[in-house]
């Protein structure tokens, strides 16, 4: 009855060519991956760089709360890479360049949703779209669809660049130089699959900003980041752009450098591809916790990486693609599909007024706006994204884009549309209101989906946004503005760094349990293209967090002075107080009182974090490791204090001391007659934790003991604010490492035995990562 | 035509107290933990924050379960994606009903939390969504309901043993849908089950 018989059949050539044979290819490489022809580790790089990622428990193991169980996928021992088996679910990462998005792609990917996943679309912060509990084997049809409606998976993951954000606003932004689409475009597919971008230790990341004090592109997180420009020369205006470096999040955070302040628009082009040939030349490639270019610039210096850039640059060849582009930079020019008018009369429906507040903002061109869609978690259903493009059809043109903030946005509404828009968009069930407010929270994955998660960010936004929406605080003029934001993990996907209120998956081992916590980060800054990074506070336990958030955010909202920023109140108040605020907070009951703070929101399982792959040893609780690790958390916490009372020097050492009192406490159970020697410390430590590999974390390896080797070896002499401020967050995930070695290690240190119910105490006290269980 | 990855959704009684899907969390996690289910079942996910979405999924290797909210129905949908590649079309018609019909029953046993106090779910018996989730093997189209129509015909009598009705359901972007509405007297679902073969056996590769 159908003629054609295969999605390759039918679509035909509708697929681009190069496109075509992309995936022809790689359906290949499946089946001789399957067939054993093909090595797992080159496999594994071939998927990720076309976005198929794995997915949790793809190891084959689950914990239920109680024990590991095997998940006995029937194509047993095959492969798709290293401890990921073959049958199990991934997720597909879909790039969405700079977030524009055209109704067909839509409707392509809601059907793909629906097919080959669980009717989810996931925006993320980098304005993908994701797919989850996809199989491998139906990747190849999945991608000949995207392909057909325009969209190539190609470098979504693995050490390739990947998605070029870019400004949401950009073409309509009332602040913008000027539209930095077409060149977001352009760079896109200059630098997909260029030679010189195939051979980076790590991925790379870019992208374009119309305006610098905006928030809108994020540009200082970025590996690149270019904000648009234009200067006068003879009188007449030349477009350029101000391009940034090095920036980046992660587990160690680092503000972008300025490389120059105008390249002019002909220069971009070969100016990236200039960096990437420096970057594959002398990045590092064995060591992917050093890989990012940040660290290459950190480690030459601006200027020496500019010269080298620069130097690449004169030896390029010529190519007529780094301005063919400029010839019509009117090629992704959007344009009204409905007559701009006034805002119909009042009354309007219930509701809109508080829609139109928070999701609405006007275009540069008059008598239109843009109207924000509030995706709960990201998320949207095949049937809301269907009927998102039928209005995008109706009031706006061909294209839609998604945010940074795991939203969409509808863009060229006409005003005279408004009120009959926020209707059709209410019959979808996405006229929620609040984008970008308090209630508006942004969540990586996490534990839900992610292989690395530690704590739920999703489920804990979900939980915030429940107990805050509808309350008096998330309508507060003061407080509604700020932002959330949560990480499952140090790898920051929640982008919890330039949050006011970020938080950050950790896990800690009370009474000889897991718990699930979230580091507490303050202050950071989302405008000025995430200028500056917050600090760690403390953790706190997971069920405690939205307490926590109630009480920041409603000093903020009682107390705020004029148009003070959370991240200026945080300082005026002064962190020692938001400390003391967290410390009433950090408190755990025994799990006989209270087994709820054992387990993750959203998860009825006794929390673990076996399911990252990492074994627990059976053992009893030591408590003077966990003073020790107290001790050092304490000091973390006091050297940020040092910080900013702006006594660099003091905090440094500080820190140092820190990881020397962590790394004590650990060593000591291996030698007792350890002294309080730093030099005897380290050497120590070295030999027990480190030449044995255990205290190497099971995804990062070596990195955070070499961060105390080198503050050890450089004597803790940083000097200016932002190494010191660097050199804590190193000493912060030290110290984390170190109880995640000591959970981990727990029968070799005479610690607990996590995943095995403790003897219970004849008087339970009550336990906090700062005071110490029993302590 | 012999489309494989087919759904069937069995709709939640409208009166009484309609739970929250999130309350269901705990009894997926307790099914896989203690393999309730003759298949390899993999995880839990979440969606109750969507509306009328997929609510909580039941992830499995060859197929998931869905307490939903689509269509603004809430009900639980059987969604199988894979296996059975040499099965006759029949054959993964039965195996579908079977799978879903006896998710559902155990669902029925269940006590659910909701707040006004502990409930349990009852399955309209005599209303089902058939749908297939392949739109090159199964498109929404008249021609697919003349290949289908023999087969959904045959599993209907054996499941209503009396008169029902087949009515096309969704448009040409839709997945192909099907409304099985049986309109003598409704059984149990235990009874439905038994008309269709029983609790599935294991796993089919």
């Amino acid at each position: 009855m159908n003629a054609a018989k295969t999605w390759k059949e039918k679509l035909g050539n509708t697929v681009p060519e190069a496109w075509a044979r992309e995936i022809d290819v790689f359906e290949t490489q499946i089946e001789l991956r399957k067939k054993g022809k093909i090595e797992e580790k080159l496999f594994a790089e071939t998927r990720l760089r076309r976005g198929t990622y794995g997915q949790r428990y793809d190891n084959g193991q689950r914990h239920d709360g109680a024990v590991t169980q095997l998940l006995a996928y029937p194509s047993g021992e095959i492969t798709k890479g290293p401890t990921t088996l073959w049958d199990a679910p991934g997720m597909q990462r879909i790039k969405i360049p700079y977030g524009r998005l055209t109704i067909a792609q839509l409707e392509t990917i809601a059907d793909l949703a629906e097919e080959y996943s669980d009717r989810i679309l996931h925006v993320t912060t980098r304005q993908d779209i994701q797919l989850h509990f996809v199989h491998i084997e139906d990747t190849p049809d999945l991608m000949r669809r995207l392909a057909a409606s325009g969209i190539t998976t190609r470098e979504a993951c693995g050490n390739t660049v990947r998605n070029v954000t870019g400004c949401p606003y950009a073409g309509v932004c009332q602040t913008e130089s000027f539209d930095v689409t077409p060149y977001a475009n352009a760079m896109t597919f200059f630098l997909l699959g260029h030679d010189d971008t195939q051979n980076f230790g790590r991925k790379f990341k870019l992208s374009f900003s119309g305006c610098k004090d905006q928030p809108c592109a994020l540009a200082n997180f970025h590996d690149i980041g270019c904000i648009a420009r234009t200067r006068m020369v003879d009188g007449k205006k030349e477009r350029g752009f101000e391009v940034v470096v090095g920036g980046g999040l992660g587990s160690v955070p680092q503000n972008a450098q300025l490389f120059d302040a105008f390249v002019p628009e002909t220069e971009l082009l070969p100016l990236a591809q200039a960096m990437s040939r420096v970057y594959a030349r002398l990045g590092e490639k064995q060591n992917r916790a050093k890989a990012r270019l940040k660290f290459l610039v950190k480690k030459l210096g601006l200027e020496e990486f500019k010269r080298l850039t620069l130097e690449e640059r004169a030896t390029l060849r010529p190519d007529p693609r780094w301005t063919a582009f400029l010839a019509d930079l009117h090629v992704t020019d959007e344009k009204p599909l409905r007559a701009a008018g006034p805002l119909p009369a009042e009354p309007h429906p219930a509701g809109f007024a508080a829609w139109r507040a928070t999701n609405v903002v006007p275009q540069a061109q008059p008598g239109y706006v843009m109207a924000g869609v509030t995706l709960p978690l990201g998320d949207l259903t095949s049937d809301q994204a269907r009927q998102l493009a039928d209005i995008a059809r109706r009031f706006t043109g061909d294209t839609l884009r998604t945010t940074a903030d795991q939203n969409m946005l509808l863009r060229w509404v006409s005003e005279a549309d408004l009120v009959a828009l926020y209707q059709a968009l209410q019959a979808a069930d996405l006229a929620g209101a609040g984008a970008g407010t308090l209630t508006d929270i942004v969540a990586c994955p996490g534990t839900d989906t992610c292989k690395l998660g530690i704590s739920s960010s999703r489920a804990l936004a979900a939980e915030l946004g429940k107990q805050l929406t509808g309350t008096e605080l998330a309508d507060n003029a003061n407080a509604k503005g700020l932002h959330i934001k949560a990480s499952g993990c140090f790898n920051a996907c929640g982008q919890h760094h330039v949050a006011d209120l970020g938080f950050l998956g950790v896990s800690r081992n009370v009474n000889g349990r897991r718990v699930p916590h979230f580091q507490l980060v303050v202050g950071g800054q989302w405008t000025n293209n995430a200028g500056s990074y917050g600090l760690a506070i403390g953790a706190v336990p997971s069920k405690r967090v939205p307490e926590v958030v109630k009480r920041l955010a409603g000093r903020f909202a009682a107390e705020r002075q004029g148009d003070e920023t959370f991240a200026a109140f945080t300082t005026r108040i002064g962190k020692k107080t938001i400390r003391a605020l967290v410390e009433e907070m950090q408190a755990v009951p025994p799990y006989e009182v209270d087994p709820s703070f054992y387990t993750d929101w959203g998860d009825p399982r006794e929390y673990t974090i076996d399911d990252m792959g990492v074994g627990e040893c059976a053992g009893e609780v030591v408590p003077m490791v966990e003073v020790g690790l107290a001790d050092a958390e304490r000091e973390i916490f006091e050297s940020q204090i040092l910080l900013e009372e702006k006594k660099p020097a003091e905090a440094v050492a500080r820190a140092y001391s820190a990881m020397l009192v962590a790394a004590r406490a650990l060593t000591r159970e291996k030698n007792p007659n350890l002294s309080n020697d730093p030099n005897e410390i380290v050497a120590e430590f070295r030999k027990h934790f480190c030449d044995t590999q255990l205290f190497y974390d099971p995804f990062a390896g070596p990195k955070f003991a070499q961060y105390f080797f080198r503050i050890h070896d450089e004597h803790a002499n940083a000097k200016d604010p932002e190494a010191v401020h660097q050199l804590i967050e190193e000493a912060t995930l030290f110290v984390d490492a170190a109880h995640q070695a000591y959970a981990r290690l727990g029968a070799s240190l005479g610690g607990p035995a996590l995943g095995i119910a403790p003897a219970v105490d004849s008087a339970p006290v009550q336990s906090s990562p700062s005071s110490g269980a029993g302590a | 035509m012999n489309p494989s990855k087919l759904q069937l959704k069995l709709f939640v009684e409208r009166n009484g107290h309609k739970p929250e899907s999130e309350a269901f969390i705990p009894i997926f996690h307790r099914w896989i933990k203690d393999h309730v289910l003759s298949e390899l079942v993999i995880d839990v996910a979440n969606y109750a924050h969507v509306p009328k979405g997929p609510g909580v999924v039941l992830i499995g290797h060859t197929g998931d379960y869905y307490l939903d909210d689509a269509e603004g129905r809430f009900g639980l949908l059987y969604s199988r994606k894979r296996g059975l590649a040499s099965a006759a079309f029949e054959a993964r018609l039965e195996d579908l009903f079977r799978r879903a019909l006896h998710a559902a029953s155990l669902l029925e046993k269940e006590a659910v939390a909701t707040p006004a106090g502990e409930t349990r779910l009852r399955f309209t018996t005599n209303e089902l969504l058939f749908r297939i989730n392949d739109r090159l093997a199964g498109p929404a189209n008249d021609e697919t309901f003349a290949a289908v129509r023999p087969a959904l015909e045959a599993m209907a009598r054996r499941l209503f043993e009396g008169s029902f009705e087949l009515t096309r359901v969704g448009d040409a972007r839709d997945l192909f849908g099907v409304k099985i509405a049986g309109t003598g007297k409704a059984a149990d679902l235990t009874t439905l089950l038994s008309r269709v073969g029983g609790p599935p056996a294991a796993d089919l590769p």
